[in-house]
C-alpha cells in the first residue's frame, strides 16, 4: 500500500508505543490490557451508576436497506486537516465527511496499538465498508457526516458533546448510528 | 462509548455498538451492544479481512433490527485469529451465531427476575 493511501497517526513516545505493542501482541498482554481498561472504566463509571438505571430506547424506524447509517468512533479518528485530540482527556468531537478516504484521516489516541488500524482504518472506522454496502443496496444511505471522538478521562465533559452529536444526527435524519470503540 | 450511545439514542436515533470489555459493556447500560473478546483497536477484526469486517457489520444490523428491549449485551463467539469468515450472503436474517448469542443474553437477563 502506498504511503499516501494510509491514515496518519499523531505519534506517541517510542517507549509508550513499545508498551502498547507488547500489550497487543501477546495473550497475557491482551489480558492485562483488558483488565486495565476494565478497572479504569469501572472507576470512571462508578459515580454514574444511579443515573444509568433507565436506558434510552429508539426502535429502528425503517428496514436496514432503507436506513441512513452514520458512524461514531472513539478510536481517535479525525481529518488530518482538523486539530488533533488532546490524548490525555478530550471530550470534543470531529466531523468526518462521507467521502473521506484513509489518506484524509489521522488517528490521535495513545491507549491502543494503532499499527493495524493504520493499515486498515476500517478496524476502528468502517466508512469504506459502509460505502460498499450502500453501493450494494444493503443499507439505504451512508450519512453525509460521521463523528470521531478521542480518549475521554472526565466523563462529565462527554455528556454535552454526545448530546450535541445526537442532535446533529437526528437533524440529519440518520436512522442508525454504529458506535465503534478504540 | 456506551455513554455516547445512551445520549444519541435519547435524541431519537437508534444506536448499536461494539464493546471489547464485557464488564464495562454490561455496567454502562447502553441500548444495544455486541461484545467481542478481541484486542483494543480491532473492533471490526483484522486489517484487510473484508469478510470478517462485513460479518461484524451484519451482526450489528441484526441487533439494531431485533433487540426486543434496551440494555442487551450479546457476546459473539468469534475467536480472535482462529476463525474463518465466509462471505456474507444474507443481510436480512440473523446468523446462527447471532441467534444463539441472543438466546443466551435473553436467558441470563431473565434469570434474576
Amino acid at each position: 500500500m502506498m504511503q499516501n493511501d494510509t491514515p496518519q497517526i499523531t505519534p506517541a513516545t517510542p517507549l509508550h508505543e513499545l508498551v502498547l505493542r507488547l500489550m497487543n501482541d501477546t495473550a497475557p498482554g491482551q489480558a492485562f490490557f483488558r483488565w486495565f481498561g476494565k478497572t479504569r472504566g469501572s472507576l470512571q463509571l462508578r459515580r454514574w451508576r444511579s443515573s444509568l438505571q433507565t436506558i434510552p430506547w429508539t426502535p429502528l424506524q425503517r428496514p436496514i436497506a432503507e436506513a441512513t447509517v452514520a458512524l461514531v468512533t472513539t478510536g481517535g479518528v479525525h481529518l488530518h486537516a482538523d486539530s488533533p485530540f488532546d490524548v490525555q482527556n478530550d471530550a470534543s468531537f470531529r466531523r468526518i465527511p462521507r467521502a473521506a478516504t484513509a489518506a484524509d484521516l489521522c488517528i490521535t489516541h495513545d491507549k491502543y496499538d494503532r499499527r493495524d488500524a493504520t493499515e486498515d482504518i476500517n478496524l476502528v472506522f468502517p466508512l469504506q465498508r459502509l460505502r460498499e454496502l450502500e453501493t450494494e443496496g444493503i443499507i439505504g444511505r451512508v450519512a453525509e457526516l460521521h463523528y470521531g471522538f478521542g480518549y475521554v478521562r472526565n466523563l462529565d465533559d462527554l455528556l454535552a458533546q454526545a448530546r450535541e452529536v445526537g442532535r446533529r444526527l437526528k437533524q440529519a435524519r440518520v436512522d442508525l448510528a454504529l458506535l465503534v470503540p478504540a | 462509548m456506551g455513554l455516547l450511545a445512551r445520549e444519541i439514542e435519547a435524541c431519537g436515533v437508534t444506536t448499536v455498538g461494539l464493546a471489547l470489555v464485557q464488564e464495562l459493556a454490561v455496567a454502562v447500560k447502553a441500548p444495544r451492544l455486541l461484545f467481542l473478546h478481541w484486542p483494543f483497536g480491532h473492533a471490526l477484526g483484522e486489517p484487510g479481512k473484508v469478510n470478517q469486517q462485513r460479518t461484524i457489520l451484519r451482526e450489528l444490523f441484526s441487533l439494531a433490527r431485533v433487540a426486543p428491549y434496551p440494555g442487551l449485551v450479546l457476546e459473539l463467539p468469534y475467536r480472535w485469529k482462529r476463525q474463518t469468515y465466509p462471505p456474507v450472503v444474507d443481510w436480512t436474517t440473523e446468523s446462527e451465531a447471532f441467534t444463539q448469542a441472543l438466546a443466551r443474553a435473553l436467558a441470563t437477563e431473565k434469570a434474576p427476575l
